[in-house]
């Protein structure tokens, strides 16, 4: 088979792979959205990380600051 | 060591990260679980996976979440928290007490995890390992005597028969 004919295959499978996930996501994502609009959830709280609690207090205060 | 001992020792644990990790596991916790402190904790995960085939293209995609989890020996209670693998927050807990699931047990396949059913509606399947590299999708942890720990009491104490 010539390399022109195995390119042209190869650019097509590509192309159909290509599309194929185009499609999937198309479909997921169009499915993730009707799911969403049927089945609507109260949003769930969210707690972000506290602040850790202030270390002990540094009684060397010269300590890296001798410049 | 030389070279080659480097190079086939594999990835290594930077503890330094994993204690920093389990101290902020420990702050989320204790933040929604009132008395937190008397429950040990792991970080597990659970796994969504969806299989899709269109034509040509078929494969699957998997869900990744994030939980803190805590047990208390004496009550006999798993408590699950979602989070993060940045942990940057996390969300309301859930607790499994022994007394009000349906049943639980340990799956070894498809995948090795401890399956709760809270009822007859649902189930959580709680993944855990010792240590996952990847903290793009885990949270990184050094946990392996808190898992062997967990996976005891589990398997004793809190497994149905």
């Amino acid at each position: 088979m010539p390399l022109k004919e195995i390119g042209l295959m190869l650019l097509a499978l590509v192309v159909i792979a290509a599309v194929g996930h185009l499609w999937f996501h198309t479909v997921e994502g169009l499915l993730e959205k009707i799911k969403g609009l049927l089945l609507r959830r109260p949003p769930q709280p969210w707690h972000p990380l506290p602040e850790e609690p202030e270390e002990e207090e540094k009684t060397d205060r010269g300590e890296g600051g001798g410049d | 060591m030389g070279f080659f001992g480097k190079l086939f020792k594999g990835p290594e644990i930077d503890q330094a990260k994993s204690d920093a990790n389990a101290k902020k596991m420990r702050l989320l916790f204790n933040q929604v679980v009132e008395d937190g402190d008397s429950y040990r904790l792991i970080f597990g995960y659970t796994e969504d996976v969806s299989r899709f085939n269109y034509g040509f293209v078929h494969g699957s995609k998997t869900k990744i979440g994030n939980l803190i989890v805590g047990w208390n020996e004496d009550r006999q209670t798993i408590v699950a928290v979602p989070t993060v693998p940045d942990l940057s927050g996390c969300g309301e807990p859930t607790y499994y007490r022994r007394g009000e699931i349906l049943k639980a047990y340990r799956n070894k396949y498809p995948t090795d995890a401890f399956v709760i059913y809270p009822d007859k509606r649902g189930y959580i399947a709680i993944n855990a390992y010792d240590w996952l590299e990847d903290e793009k999708l885990y949270v990184y942890v050094s946990q392996e005597a808190e898992l062997a720990a967990f996976t005891d009491f589990f398997m004793h104490r809190f497994a149905t028969k």
